[in-house]
């Protein structure tokens, strides 16, 4: 992945989950990886196009997609309702939009398609010859792994 | 006599008469190629494809055929040939098509110009020839001559087939040095070196190094004494004592005056136009630099693209952006920065030709094929099996006529590279 991408994710991921879940977000070690991937449990899926073609995949799991909801709705969720689902979406969605506006500004121009979630057990995703930066974020909810894969339009 | 010649006149006549493999001939990039006419439905002529989102770069639309929607690719686009359209006497901007016919589905491609059908003997027909560069090889089902001229015949079903993809790993004369279990001190000794250079430094000892590490390691035993503890690695520093005269000149720095020298006759087989460049392990990018101030003299009017991978974030991160002292720049670049608060950084000419990534270059690599590759001192830092991989994945990658630079101290089995000769510096070309 082109190294101009990474630090706009990390910043976005980090901003806006101290926004709306406190100042408790620690980063892990950023690392790659090519080979499928099992999902925790909730997977919000966001894709990227324009210049560069890619996707971001914000996956963790359940509790901490319920425990995350919670908190931003001020209110305890018990199951991962429409309102829960909305509320992962819109998350995934922010972070997502912070970066590409921060990539906008570096004069990289990546459009979105809406985002979508993905819920369910012993999930896994494949997607062949497909290298993707994982950027690890643990906040007192439970951990969050991005998973982001961008690459060159040729 | 008279019978002999008689007799070598009427199989003459015999192979010319016997047609039994028909092609359909079209230009591409000035070179004549042809497709079996078994292969082919029909010839169309078309424009305005719809365009399909997050589709790869050749394809260039799908096209409705009568009620049949039909993909269609850019042989130019897909052969990394030059796309310069050039606005052709058919004034209506329409593409030439020709609708293939593969085993279950039909697809369209586009070419420069179709020209008629050929009958020929299918005997006559040869296989690849290397010369033929713009096309990787294994694409090319052979080379016919009619009529004084050369096509080459493409072979669709590798080209568009669905196990295209599935890249054969050719059985190489190359091993992983395993020298244990001898009796000999000295073997003994040597295979402990191996060991702790791959523990301390992640150094492979192959075929790849094994000769250098061989002489090394006489050194070594003058230096530090016949006792086989004093010989034996005990740090990551006495490891790294052990590879300090491994690495090629100028590692982590600019490429000095006399490198850049070093490497500029190498680059006169290069053809000019379009020059893409694959510089895996670039680290902090110095290299990377060193190498498109080096290709901008040489080839003034091309444009050049240098894809620079590293998988160590830390060196990586900061590549795009290097800043530098006057006193590490050589004179070859000065053409080439800006100076900003006492320091000098590249313009943006230069950066705009190198991409930087993050990349681990055993994962999958995207781009298109390359005609330099610039790996000093890449390959014997990954496993051997992990080596055997890219040695093959280089082959795949490089140009006909490209050259692949590897460290000064490594070496590539000779059945499938011819080395060119040169002091402090190992090139090799592929043999195709």
């Amino acid at each position: 992945m082109r190294v101009e991408y990474i630090n706009p994710f990390v910043e976005a991921a980090f901003d806006i989950l101290k926004e709306v879940l406190g100042d408790d977000v620690q980063r892990g070690e950023l690392y790659l990886k090519s080979t499928s991937k099992a999902v925790m449990g909730v997977a919000a899926f966001v894709g990227l196009a324009g210049n560069v073609e890619g996707r971001v995949l914000f996956d963790m799991s359940m509790e901490t997609a319920l425990a995350i909801a919670s908190e931003m709705n001020g209110e305890t969720l018990t199951t991962l309702d429409d309102l829960g689902k909305a509320t992962i979406t819109e998350l995934a969605n922010m972070i997502t939009a912070q970066a590409v506006t921060k990539l906008h500004d570096l004069g990289f121009t990546f459009d979105l398609t809406p985002p979508a979630i993905f819920t369910g057990e012993n999930m896994e995703i494949t997607d062949n010859e497909v290298e993707a930066l994982i950027v690890p974020v643990i906040v007192k909810q439970g951990k969050i792994e991005i998973n982001v894969a961008v690459r060159e339009r040729t | 006599m008279n019978a002999l010649e008689d007799k070598v006149e009427s199989t003459v006549v015999e192979k010319i008469e016997n047609v039994d493999y028909k092609m359909v001939t079209f230009s591409l990039a000035g070179k004549d190629y042809s497709i079996d006419i078994m292969k082919v439905r029909e010839i169309s002529k078309a424009t305005h494809f719809t365009y399909v989102p997050n589709s790869l770069p050749y394809v260039k639309g799908v096209y409705n055929l009568r009620g049949d929607i039909i993909s269609i690719i850019d042989l130019r686009t897909m052969f990394n040939l030059p796309s310069v359209k050039s606005e052709k006497d058919g004034s209506d901007g329409s593409d030439e098509i020709i609708i293939l016919r593969l085993d279950d589905y039909l697809l369209g491609i586009i070419v420069d110009s179709i020209d008629k059908v050929v009958g020929i003997s299918s005997r006559t027909i040869q296989p690849p020839h290397p010369i033929f560069g713009d096309i990787n090889i294994k694409f090319i089902q052979g080379v016919v001559e009619k009529d004084s001229k050369l096509y080459i015949i493409l072979d669709v079903e590798s080209i568009f087939g669905q196990d295209a993809e599935d890249v054969e790993v050719t059985s190489v004369d190359f091993h992983q040095n395993e020298v244990f279990n001898e009796n000999k001190p000295e073997q003994l000794n040597m295979g402990f070196i191996s060991e702790t250079l791959r523990t301390f430094s992640k150094f492979n000892v192959t075929d790849l190094n094994n000769k250098w590490v061989e002489k090394r390691f006489n050194e070594w035993k003058n230096l530090k004494g016949n006792s086989s503890k004093d010989l034996q690695l005990h740090s990551e520093a006495d490891s790294e004592e052990f590879l300090s005269r491994f690495y090629s000149p100028d590692t982590g720095r600019f490429w000095s005056d006399d490198y850049r020298n070093l490497v500029y006759p190498f680059l006169n087989d290069i053809p000019g136009g379009s020059i893409r460049v694959w510089n895996p392990g670039c680290g902090k990018g110095y290299e990377t630099y060193s190498i498109a101030a080096l290709l901008s003299d040489k080839f003034k009017d091309s444009s050049i693209k240098i894809w620079a991978n590293d998988k160590d974030l830390m060196s990586i991160s900061n590549a795009p952006n290097l800043v530098v002292d006057k006193q590490t720049l050589p004179e070859y670049m000065d053409n080439y920065v800006i100076p900003v608060n006492n320091r000098f950084q590249f313009s943006k000419n230069i950066k705009d030709i190198i991409l930087f990534e993050y990349h681990d270059i055993t994962h999958p690599n995207t781009f298109p094929e390359v005609d330099i590759i610039i790996a000093r001192d890449v390959l014997s830092f990954l496993g051997y099996s992990e080596q055997l991989r890219m040695i093959n994945e280089f082959k795949e990658k490089l140009k006909a006529d490209g050259i692949l630079i590897i460290g000064r101290n490594e070496e590539l089995p000779d059945n499938e590279w011819k080395r060119i000769n040169g002091n402090n510096i190992t090139v090799y070309k592929k043999i195709v």
